[in-house]
Parts: C-alpha cells; structure tokens; sequence
C-alpha cells in the first residue's frame, strides 16, 4: 500500500485487495478501480470491556467522535476535505503520534488508534490544558507502523524537540499534534492587560519538552 | 524578500501574475470578455463592464451566451487594459479550447472569450463551453486531470472534456441495503454511496475541496425544470417542501 501527496491539499492511496485504509467520512474526492468504502466506528482504545464503552461514550461527548469509513479492494482513491492541506506522517512503531481526531483525513488499516484523557498526560494541569485551549478534554493517540495523514489549515511546519532546542512553545490554536516522547504543558501568563482586553494575545501557551516532533500549522484558524 | 510592484507593462498577458497561482491578469486589447461577476479585483486601462442586459454587443450576448439563467451572473468585460481576476483564492487555471466542448461546474467558471459559446448543462449547476477560445476556470487547490473509467465525489467535480456526461453510481452494499430496506439505513452512510461514474475517453477534472457554494445556479436550474410537472405534481412538491421547512 502506497500513500503520499498527489498535490498539497490531496492524498493518493493505492490500495491493493487485503489491505485497507481508514478515512474520514465524506473526504474522497475521486477514485479509479474497484474500490468499496463502508462505515467504521473506531474502538474504544483498543482496551477490552468496560473500557472500550467508557471510551466510545466519552468520544462521543467530547468531541473524539469523529466519522470514519473503510476503502477496501483494489485501486486508487484520491482523499482531501475541505481544501485543507494535508500532512502525510510515517510511524515506524517506536512513537505515537497526538492528534486530535478531527484532524486525521486518513491512515492505513494497520495503524492503531485510541483515546485518551489529556487528565492522563500531565493530571490537573492537562486537563485544564484541554478545557482552556478549546481541545477537549480527550485526545487520539496513533500507534504502530504506517502512515497517516493529518489535516491542518494553510499548512504545517514540522519542529524538533529535544537535543539543541529542549523546550518548544507553541501556540494552542497553531498547534497540530505531536510525534514521540513529549510532555506538553501550558503555560499561561495572564496579566491584568489580558483582562482588561489589551494583551499580547498570546497569553495561553503551550510548552513542549522531551524529544520528538510537533507539528503547527500556518494559521489560528481552527478549520 | 523583495516586493515586485507591478505596472501595465509588467503584468504578464493572459497568464497568472508571477508567483502567485490566484490572481490572473487578462489582457484586453480590443476583443471583449464575458466574466463573471465579482471575479474583478483590480484593473488598469479603459475598461467597461457592462451587464447582458445593457450592452452594445447584444448580437453576440445573444448568440454566444445561450444560458438565461445565468445572464444575471455575467457582465461583459470590454475596452482597452489589464483586467485581474481572483475567485475566494482558488487556484486559477486558464484552458485554451480548440473546435471542443468542456462541461464545468458553474461557480468555477471566471471568464471566457466570445470565439466560445456558453450553454445550460443537462446536469444541474454546469454549464457547457463549445468552440474555439480561452476561459479561465477556479479550483481549491491545483486541479488534477484524470481520465475515465473513474467515479468522482459530485463535489470535487469541477468538470470534464470529451467523454459522455456522467451517470449515478451508487455503492454496492448501499444499494443492497436500500433494496432489503430491513437495515433501515442505520449506520450504513459512509457518505461516500453517491458518486459520478464516468466511462469513455476524455478528461475529468477534480478539485480537493468538497465544500461547494450555494450559488443558486442549482436552485434556479431545478426551479426551471418544474415547468415539465404537471398540476398535480407541483401540489406533491409543494406539500414535501412545505414539510420540510417546517422541521
């Protein structure tokens, strides 16, 4: 299986029968081949049980509960929403990629996907992160080997962390996910000028420390 | 990073301004243009933009622009100058047509010259080009060219050459339960059941947006097939309609 970028709003994927891609509902522009596209409802986690209820029914509440569909057969289907530009991430199996699920066009069958509590990256404070910033209080964690293609508004820039540059901030509403071992905080340095209404406009921030890479996109705009 | 200013004798004739795929600069030197209104963003020169309605070319309006329900959406562009032309910030192509037809969607289509000739597509919201000439033409994102057989999103078409109109094609699995009915639709939208099929030779051009205006060219193009319903037809439509406002 192939997927990469035809141009910087569109991703082609080359399926081949066996395989599958998982997509975000609606986003198929034109395909070439014999290709089906069925509904799909993400697992609760990937965990057994009671979790994977408590997973589903808190997706659905916070806003992780996104749309998702299978292409499988044989063919070429083209993807892209909206005119957003896309960003294509390879997992090679050591890290997780964070994103939120709203951002996720498509990624292949093999990629594991779940949520989990921002509470669960950083307590209170993560939680808190998830209610200032507008994010929610859950996220999509992607695990395993294969590529996936995220979404993101006037296109990303892909910044390390870790080595030379220990600590990147980065803008909540700029921020797109992150790849690998990262602890993102926010930091908020709000003064009596933000409360007046005369702040830099740039009093909540996120700090991300460890190594790995973020991805932030060229714009403030949530699609 | 320096900032090119342009003046009349910089600006590129009948391509895009350099650098920057949304904005295209058409040179009128004599030969009127049909543009679409609102697609003007800046020109120089003597250059008048008259509506269909008010024009001195009414010949040609009359001959080349067979598509009444969008004379109100066009004015005529002529007179002596640079005319640049943006739409929302698509991306903005120009096609040189030569003795050929093209169907494209209607809110994608900026300007043309009068050596084509515009008419009504049978499928509601396109409209057909016919002729010899250049028109430009929109597209979110760069516009891909691919060629049938292939089944197309209904919105990400911005049109297609050559090759016959496209029929409906619907998904397998949808159809199957559409037909046992006993599913009762419940889970079974991928939102993907509904495409374009099109077979043949030719050439099909897609965008990657599937957010399409509410232009009203589609309302208006359904609005004028009404006149085929009979009496008793029009009081079925306008119960479902009713219906449907009221929830």
């Amino acid at each position: 299986m192939a997927m990469e970028l035809e141009n910087y709003k569109v991703l082609k994927t080359t399926i081949q029968p066996g395989q599958r891609v998982v997509a975000r509902q609606g986003s198929m522009l034109y395909y070439t081949g014999d290709v089906t596209f069925t509904p799909y409802s993400m697992s609760g986690g990937g965990m057994p049980g009671a979790g994977a209820i408590a997973g589903a029914a808190g997706r659905m509440m916070q806003g992780e509960h996104v749309g998702l569909m299978v292409a499988e057969g044989s063919g070429t289907v083209y993807f892209g929403r909206n005119g957003l530009y896309v960003q294509v991430i390879e997992l090679d199996g050591t890290g997780a990629l964070t994103v939120e699920a709203e951002r996720l066009l498509a990624y292949e069958g093999n990629v594991q996907t779940s949520i989990v509590s921002l509470s669960s990256q950083g307590g209170v404070r993560g939680a808190v992160r998830g209610a200032v910033t507008g994010q929610g209080m859950f996220t999509t964690q992607v695990t395993g080997y294969g590529t996936v293609a995220v979404l993101s508004h006037g296109g990303t820039v892909s910044m390390t962390v870790g080595g030379a540059k220990p600590q990147v901030v980065v803008d909540p509403q700029a921020y797109v996910g992150h790849l690998g071992n990262i602890t993102v905080d926010l930091s908020a340095q709000v003064g009596f000028r933000d409360v007046v209404g005369r702040g830099s406009g740039e009093a909540m921030q996120l700090k991300l420390s460890g190594q790995g890479t973020v991805w932030v996109q060229a714009s403030e705009k949530k699609f | 990073m320096s900032i090119q200013i342009h003046n009349p004798g910089t600006l590129p004739v009948n391509d895009n301004i350099p650098g920057n795929d949304y904005a295209f600069c058409v040179d009128l030197a004599g030969t009127p243009w049909f543009t679409s209104k609102g697609a003007m963003i800046a020109y120089y020169g003597n250059v008048a933009f008259e509506p269909l309605s008010r024009t001195n070319l009414t010949a040609m309006v009359a001959s080349q622009f067979s598509s009444p329900l969008y004379a109100d959406d066009w004015v005529v562009a002529q007179g002596q100058g640079k005319l640049i032309l943006g739409d929302r910030g698509y991306n903005i192509n120009s096609f040189d047509l030569d003795d050929g037809n093209l169907t494209i969607r209607a809110s994608n289509l900026l300007a043309f010259e009068p050596g084509l000739s515009l008419k009504q597509s049978i499928v509601p919201g396109f409209l057909t080009l016919l002729g010899t000439g250049k028109f430009l033409a929109s597209s979110n994102g760069p516009v891909m060219f691919a060629e049938p057989p292939l089944r197309v999103d209904p919105q990400a078409l911005v049109g297609w050459a050559d090759c016959p109109s496209p029929s409906h094609h619907f998904d397998a699995a949808w159809m199957h339960s559409f037909l046992s009915v006993v599913g009762g639709f419940f889970g079974m939208d991928s939102d993907e059941e509904r495409q374009f099929d099109f077979t043949g030779a030719g050439t099909v051009l897609v965008q990657s947006s599937e957010k399409v205006l509410d232009d009203g060219h589609v309302y208006r193009h359904i609005e004028s097939q009404t006149v085929q319903l009979s009496q008793a037809s029009l009081l079925q439509l306008h119960r479902s309609i009713g219906a449907r406002i009221q929830t």
